[in-house]
């Protein structure tokens, strides 16, 4: 009781220091507890995400290798370093927040928000390349391509960073591209043929789990593809992955709003040793933020990367 | 009086501000680059020989590790109160506890002793 | 009168400031920080809710009077009976007890100002009245069918009905509940007042942080859950609708994963409360305090285990419903472990049966057979035959109905002094709790029975056989109905010409009991300093019994 005495009058009031609390030390340690917990909300959240994933590919796994084969693994690599970078850089404005350094905090904010922007303008990319190419799961959002137009022979080759295996032109005599609703469209399916075929041939392998032989087959046990209903399932990729790349990217949105108040106060010079918290509890949000894309990027990127080289 | 028994009365303020100072801010960035680039080769080997999906397990792997070093420097879990300790890595058991017990469901479907 | 610390006279009756006087203004109650005047409003909009819930009910009651579905429509019936659901659970059974009192408890409890995140938790109203206020613009468009479960892939695909405007309504509600869970743990944590020891600590506190964790770890699971079907809804791509793919019972376990450990939120508060009740009617010390308290925290933890037992029949695993039925009955323990306490508490007690204990006394026997039916249903063969039947209903509604509202009413009783510094007529809050105490049996025993011989859940008509049950229930309800609708008059009534309430007016030990009533905006004149155990009604308490006695004597003269 003699370190800190409940009563308003014997107390120097720092600045900060909410009414309900006895001191600074009280004050950040229910801050960053709340922040905390907030956190673990949060890792629920995305969670509950993370199960859907885990039980729809545990159901269809060829059918998520080949669509996460479609994604840009070169773009999403460079996406998860340039959220590192930008994790540096929090890293750094915390620790200048602490020693009070104005100049190096705002700086610093500012390259922290240049990076995040950064990293949504590549997903914004490659949103406009699944958009392109017929690859975002609800019907009507991609681009309509009508028989007689241009881009029908380039699917969309318009666009810098084509990924090799969606471009027309590396498998000569494909049909043109044509999506004149918008619908979701798919046309890769050497991978899943080739399991197929394989385990047509070699009944007791495990090409194919016993759920796939079942619904990637015409009629059940026939293994004979079927593929409308294999584009279902990695339209079911295509959806997960939208899902879980867009909650992320409002996240880094959310982020970039927080960022933005941090700049403007640290700007007045709001932030000193004794005082840093607000800076601290937005770096834990946006490390978190890292963190989600940390598993987001091998889960959705690179899931089926080992089957390239069978050269389908 | 009765002892001290609220927590706030221990803060980490003993513990140096620094942490672990810009050399060691720019050690971790250089084990979340190496990582990152790791996972990208690794995630181009065929690994199945191992067994089926060990290429997932080698990038959660590296991606697990990407996170506790994130979190343990960046995020200042290394120095903070147990009880943030408790709350990060409560969240991950309570994670778990979905994935198993609801796998535990997706595992044990169709034929066998417990089949339909 | 010059009495030093817990009881200071004139602190009733003249215009001492206190937390309802300071400031009158819409804008010092819309924008106020106060967490007493924060519940307050919870009060009341929990409240509305819950009438809105219950003309509901009454409307099913009604219809299921007679074998053929002659009120309703069959998809009338449906919507009726699932805004039943939504509006109970999540609109008023999850936030009655934590928001309401909780709120306005906890920090007087542990000696604190306030919870410690105050803007927190006025954010969280503004949450809940934003997702009631969706919900309930989507009621009045047409409402939503799908049952509370919105199991899929009905919910996606097939139903025309608002699914979409009320999963987000209800998405959105949900982050009240967690910002809720939040504050309450920190505040737990780092707002107790010198000498409040984790094991002086109410057991009402007790619960409350035991479902904050529920909250925190759980209720997101929903919130995205609730997303993704609202996504499937719109984009018609299918994780959980079959047709395209996808797998319906993924939605179960998703959904299950967070509604049972609810149903533990909507339990868990009023065991808090009730032990409140118990060891304070009876004046001695909780029997095995510290298993009380572990109980709370077992049960929030387990609670995640078992959520399986709603899927026996769903297709799920025969290996996963045999664990999950094996888990289910170990979860029951914890519970058990709090209604042995109770009894051995009450043991040699000197017990007065005022209108809260009552009501402490009715959740006893109520949730006895609540949870004694859940145990039956988490057996694997039983659940079989009883599944989707009356039978359940009957269960949830004991446990529900019996346990948390008994309690919240036992609760709003207990502190309705402290709160609001009148007293209610105890005459009517006996007749009240004693109406409801039959009412409630007469309603939903019958249900068991019915639901027993086989009546299913759901359907607006039935076989003519089970109709002398149904009448049993309806007139159940009825009595019921009246009961839940007098304290509504008597509350109001007393606020207005209630007698002033002195600051001890059961004369109690704890800490609400030793500030004035209603307590000042910052809960105490002097900050508190704890020296006694918790439920010490002997003379090391330092409470003033003789002039508390004084006090309620000059009030009541
Ligand atoms: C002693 C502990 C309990 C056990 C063993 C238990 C067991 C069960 C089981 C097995 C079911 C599934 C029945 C079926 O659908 O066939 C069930 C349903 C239900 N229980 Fe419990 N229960 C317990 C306590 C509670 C409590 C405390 C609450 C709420 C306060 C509760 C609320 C519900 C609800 C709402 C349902 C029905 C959900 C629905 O299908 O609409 N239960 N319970
Ligand atoms: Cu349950």
């Amino acid at each position: 009781m003699s370190a800190h005495s409940h009563s308003d009058k014997f107390v120097y009031h720092e600045p900060g220091l909410q009414h309900q609390f006895d001191d600074m030390g009280q004050q950040e340690e229910s801050v960053s507890l709340g922040m905390w917990l907030f956190l673990a909300q949060e890792i629920m959240f995305f969670g509950g995400l993370f199960t859907a994933y885990l039980v729809m590919r545990s159901k269809y796994p060829l059918a998520f290798a080949s669509g996460s084969n479609h994604l840009d693994a070169f773009l999403g690599g460079a996406n998860t370093l340039v959220l590192i970078v930008s994790s540096l850089t929090m890293a750094l404005t915390v620790y200048y927040a602490q020693k009070g350094n104005r100049n190096m905090q705002v700086g610093l904010i500012v390259l922290t928000m240049l990076f995040g922007l950064t990293f949504l303008g590549i997903k914004a990319y490659e949103y406009t390349d699944k958009y392109n190419h017929g690859l975002v799961p609800m019907a009507g959002l991609n681009r309509r391509v009508k028989a007689d137009s241009p881009a029908s022979e380039h699917v969309g080759l318009v666009l810098p960073g084509e990924t090799a295996v969606s471009a027309s032109e590396a498998k000569p005599g494909a049909e043109p591209y044509v999506n004149p609703h918008g619908e979701f469209q798919w046309r890769e399916y050497e991978l899943v043929q080739h399991m197929m075929d394989k385990q047509r041939a070699e009944p007791n392998g495990h090409y194919l789990t016993l759920n796939e032989q079942l619904t990637y087959s015409t009629s059940p046990g026939s293994l004979v593809l079927d593929k409308d209903k294999f584009r279902d399932k990695v339209r079911i990729f295509f959806y997960i992955y939208f899902v879980m790349t867009g909650l992320h990217a409002l996240h880094m949105i959310i982020g970039l709003g927080i960022m933005t108040w941090l700049l403007w106060m640290a700007f007045k010079g709001t932030f000193n040793a004794e005082y840093f918290s607000p800076v601290e509890m937005s770096g834990l949000y946006w490390h978190f933020v890292d963190i989600v894309w940390i598993f987001l990027f091998p889960l959705l990127y690179l899931l089926g990367r080992h089957y390239e080289h069978l050269g389908l | 009086m009765a002892e001290q028994t609220t927590e706030h009365h221990n803060p980490h303020i003993e513990v140096p501000n620094e942490h672990i100072g810009i050399p060691g801010y720019l050690g971790v960035f250089a084990v979340l680059v190496v990582g990152t680039i790791l996972t990208y080769y690794v995630a181009l080997m065929d690994l199945d020989w191992i067994f089926p999906g060990a290429n997932t397990l080698v990038a959660l792997g590296i991606a697990f590790t990407k996170m506790t070093v994130v979190g343990l420097f960046f995020m200042h879990v290394r120095w903070s109160p147990r009880l943030v300790w408790m709350s990060a890595v409560g969240a991950f058991f309570w994670l778990t506890i979905m994935f198993a017990y609801t796998m535990q469901d997706y595992l044990t479907r169709g034929t066998g002793f417990f089949g339909h | 009168m010059e009495t030093v610390g817990a009881i200071e006279a004139g602190s009733y009756g003249t215009a001492k400031l206190n937390y309802l006087n300071n400031g009158s203004t819409l804008k010092s109650w819309l924008l106020t920080k106060d967490h007493k005047r924060i519940a307050i409003m919870y009060l009341i909009s929990v409240s509305a809710f819950f009438l809105m819930g219950g003309l509901y009910a009454a409307a099913i009651r009604l219809e299921l009077l007679t074998p053929a579905s002659d009120l309703f429509e069959t998809g009338t019936y449906n919507k009726v009976f699932t805004q039943h659901g939504i509006l109970m659970v999540f609109f008023f059974l999850i936030p009655s007890i934590p928001a309401v009192l909780g709120n306005f408890l906890i920090p007087i409890m542990i000696g604190a100002k306030d919870l410690a995140l105050p803007r927190i938790n006025l954010l969280s109203l503004y949450i809940y009245w934003i997702g009631g206020a969706i919900t309930l613009w989507a009621l009045m468009q047409g409402g939503v069918d799908t049952g509370w479960t919105f199991y899929t892939p009905y919910s996606t695909t097939f139903s025309n009905t608002y699914v979409l405007a009320v999963g987000v309504g209800i998405f959105i509600n949900g982050f009240s509940s967690i910002l809720t869970g939040v504050n309450f743990l920190v505040t737990i944590h780092t707002m107790r007042a010198p000498g409040m020891t984790w094991f002086r600590l109410p057991l009402f506190v007790w619960s409350h942080y035991a479902v904050s964790l529920i909250f925190v770890l759980g209720t997101p699971v929903v919130a995205i859950t609730l997303l993704l079907v609202a996504i499937e809804r719109v984009a018609h791509v299918g994780i959980f609708d079959p047709a395209l793919g996808g797998d319906p019972i993924l939605f179960q376990h998703m959904f299950w994963f967070y509604s049972h450990p609810a149903v533990y939120i909507m339990v868990l508060p009023g065991m808090g409360i009730v032990s409140e009740l118990l060891a304070n009617f009876a004046r001695k010390r909780i029997f095995g305090y510290e298993f009380v308290a572990f109980s709370s925290i077992g049960i929030a933890v387990f609670g995640f285990l078992v959520w399986g037992h709603h899927m026996f029949v769903s297709g799920q695993s025969m290996y996963a419903s045999l664990v999950f039925s094996f888990l289910t009955m170990v979860v029951a323990i914890p519970s058990a472990i709090k209604m042995f306490n109770w009894t051995a508490t009450l043991y040699q007690g000197s017990i007065s049966f005022d209108t809260p204990m009552l009501y402490g006394l009715a959740f006893m026997g109520l949730f006895l057979i609540g949870g004694f039916t859940g145990l039956y249903l988490g057996a694997l063969g039983l659940d079989v035959h009883l599944t989707d039947t009356y039978f359940v209903i009957g269960h949830f509604h004991y446990v529900m109905v019996g346990g948390q509202v008994i309690a919240y009413l036992g609760g709003l009783h207990y502190w309705w002094p402290k709160m609001t510094g009148k007293m209610y007529s105890e005459f009517w809050g006996r007749v009240a709790a004693m109406l409801i105490f039959v009412g409630f049996n007469l309603t939903f025993f019958p249900q068991l029975i019915l639901g027993y011989l086989g009546m299913p859940r759901r359907y607006a008509a039935y076989p003519p056989e089970f109709q002398v049950l149904n009448i049993f229930s309806t007139a159940g309800a009825s009595v019921l109905g009246v009961g839940l609708t007098m304290p509504l008059f008597y509350f109001l009534h007393s606020l207005v010409k209630g007698k002033p309430a002195p600051d001890n007016p059961w004369l109690l030990p704890g800490l609400e009991w030793r500030t004035s009533s209603p307590p000042p905006t910052e809960n105490f004149d002097t900050p508190p300093v704890v020296t006694w155990e918790i439920y010490d009604f002997g003379d090391e308490s330092g409470l003033d019994l003789e002039a508390a006695k004084r006090e309620a004597a000059t009030i009541n003269a």
